[in-house]
């Protein structure tokens, strides 16, 4: 299998440490805190500076560095933004696409997966090169193609064209067929013998042990369909429709004279994905390691 | 026949995902063929021109310049994207107290969408005096530039510095994994024969992430290949048209012009471009292997 090797080898526990095996001179340690720092800020500053502006009364100059510490502050920015946007609107359609991509996509890829994995049936190589060949198709290529099946169905600009492009990627498949190739056979077998059907051999044995695979799949495909922008954008003209990554430029372009109400929109919108980054960063980052190929 | 029907249930458990695949991923990528050899008409109508479409986008200087913007971009961000992530995931994999902290921050803007990522920028950058002039002004450098629109060069160096600043923590990640992955026996041993920092860092961690690094290189190219968001977001292609990549080229064609023929024609030599790597990818993986 070509996908195979294309895996980047597991990552070990993000926490194991070498500092006996790294020891290094004064003058390395204090020039790695040095560059460590800066690039921190450098990186950390256009993030935190939006957050900032957001709480600056519209019209207050927001680029001098000491105005940031001074008040006024204000959330007025806050109320404008939820009073003239449907940005809550935005935010549950956006919620509720990338959660039902999400389940579905864990769904269809165990079911699809564990067939592949454990039986050698007639017809298994075609359906793993279908797969390939799907890996292999850029998004990007598939526009019009999409554009103009959803029309002719008359689901442009509702959610099945938000969700369905997203459900059945190949994706998903081969990761999980990747962590079912590496579980023992004899777990199964024994499971088999005891006369568990093969449902409950999926979900009682197959899908707990390969939690670590499926929690990477789940997170990497919640924020892809949380941050997808090319599709909704050239699929979805209603303003009740729209997921976040459309309304936001949709919004913003009506604001060019004043940066606070278009960091506002960018704070709200974030929030969600930062609580989810912050509670659950170390399976985040392992997640998208585990899952380097995209 | 007596194994299809043995194998029944392994056909059941399959058929939702396969029906959904071929529906829509394996469909439109032959609808797309046909498209890119169709011409169509403003009533809906649509004749079978043959390769005419690819001979359209050869003759197209847009369609040329757009690749050219492409590579260009390429080639310059996809060495940035490797060497950049390599030398953060080496500072927080170093033993330095706050390397979590480090970690965070420097993955932080991958969980943001293309569209915050350009809103932020675009105040960053603004065209009416941003952070990064105030900053400037600030020590001494009084200028006002408009870095997305001023001139070809400032809008690509705008275009690279949000690209890195959104994706190299990706990229950092998956360093991080690889030099985890390292032996520290390796390093103690060469401890042992009395290495420096240095030598350990040329001997034994750049040889062992050659692998990861082949990897990055290749999923750097394939986005760099599909670079449109910030792009399009930041730059709107411009100035003239300086910043037009491939994928902007079809949406344009496509979603402005409404010239389906051309636009499908121009992504399936964008899908064979991405073929070609991929094919050159995984001979050099199995190489290393």
């Amino acid at each position: 299998m070509q996908v195979r090797e294309a895996m980047p080898t597991s990552p070990a526990p993000v926490s194991v440490r070498a500092d006996s095996a790294l020891r290094m001179g004064r003058l390395t340690r204090v020039l790695l805190y040095l560059v460590a720092i800066v690039l921190s800020i450098l990186w950390v500053v256009p993030s935190l500076w939006i957050l900032l502006v957001s709480f600056k009364p519209q019209g207050s100059n927001v680029l001098n560095v000491a105005s940031w510490f001074q008040a006024p502050y204000s959330v007025g920015n806050y109320v404008y933004a939820f009073t003239h946007a449907p940005i809550l609107l935005w935010l549950l359609n956006s919620f509720l696409v990338a959660l039902i991509v999400t389940v579905l996509v864990l769904l269809l890829s165990v079911l699809c997966a564990f067939p592949i994995s454990q039986n050698r049936f007639p017809g298994r190589g075609l359906v793993v090169f279908l797969l390939a060949l799907g890996l292999m198709v850029p998004g990007e290529a598939l526009l019009i193609p999409f554009y103009l099946l959803f029309r002719s169905l008359h689901m442009l600009d509702g959610y099945g064209a938000l969700i369905l492009p997203s459900i059945a990627v190949p994706f998903g498949v081969l990761l999980v067929k990747q962590f079912f190739d590496g579980l023992s056979r004899e777990y199964f077998e024994a499971a088999k013998m005891d006369g568990c059907g093969v449902l409950r051999m999926i979900f009682m044995i197959a899908v707990p042990l390969a939690r670590p695979a499926l929690a990477a799949l789940a997170i990497f495909t919640f924020l892809g369909s949380w941050n997808n922008f090319l599709w909704p954008y050239i699929s979805i003209t209603s303003p009740n429709v729209m997921t976040v990554p459309v309304g936001i430029p949709f919004f913003n372009s009506s604001y060019h004279t004043d940066y606070t109400l278009p960091a506002t929109a960018d704070v709200i919108v974030s929030i969600p994905v930062f609580i989810v980054y912050v509670l659950f960063q170390r399976h985040i980052i392992r997640g998208f390691a585990f899952s380097g190929l995209k | 026949m007596v194994s299809v029907r043995k194998y029944m249930p392994s056909y059941l458990l399959m058929l939702p995902f396969l029906i959904l695949y071929l529906l829509f991923t394996f469909y439109p990528i032959v609808r797309g063929l046909i498209i890119s050899l169709q011409k169509f008409y403003v009533l809906g109508t649509k004749r079978f021109v043959g390769l005419a479409n690819y001979n359209y986008l050869l003759h197209d200087s847009t369609f040329l310049s757009s690749i050219w913007h492409t590579v260009i971009f390429v080639v310059f961000s996809v060495p940035l994207l490797v060497i950049i992530p390599f030398c953060l995931a080496l500072i927080v994999n170093a033993p330095i107290k706050g390397r979590k902290i480090y970690q965070a921050i420097f993955f932080l803007p991958m969980i943001l969408g293309v569209s915050v990522v350009s809103s932020v920028w675009s105040a960053m950058l603004g065209n009416y005096g941003g952070l990064v002039d105030a900053v400037l002004n600030a020590i001494g450098i009084h200028q006002e530039i408009n870095w997305t629109a001023q001139s070809t060069q400032l809008a690509w160096i705008s275009v690279l510095a949000v690209t890195v600043w959104w994706t190299a923590g990706f990229n950092m990640v998956l360093y991080l994994a690889a030099l985890q992955d390292i032996p520290k026996e390796l390093y103690e041993a060469a401890s042992l024969d009395g290495a420096s920092g240095w030598a350990k860092t040329c001997f034994i961690t750049l040889p062992s992430v050659k692998r990861v690094t082949i990897l990055i290189v290749f999923l750097q190219f394939i986005a760099s290949f599909n670079v449109f968001g910030q792009i399009f977001l930041l730059t709107g292609g411009g100035p003239a048209g300086a910043t037009t990549t491939i994928v902007s080229y079809i949406y344009e064609k496509s979603f402005s012009e409404f010239l389906f023929g051309p636009g499908a024609a121009a992504s399936y030599i964008l899908f064979f471009i991405l073929l070609i790597v991929s094919l050159i990818q995984l001979r050099l993986m199995s190489k290393t292997e």
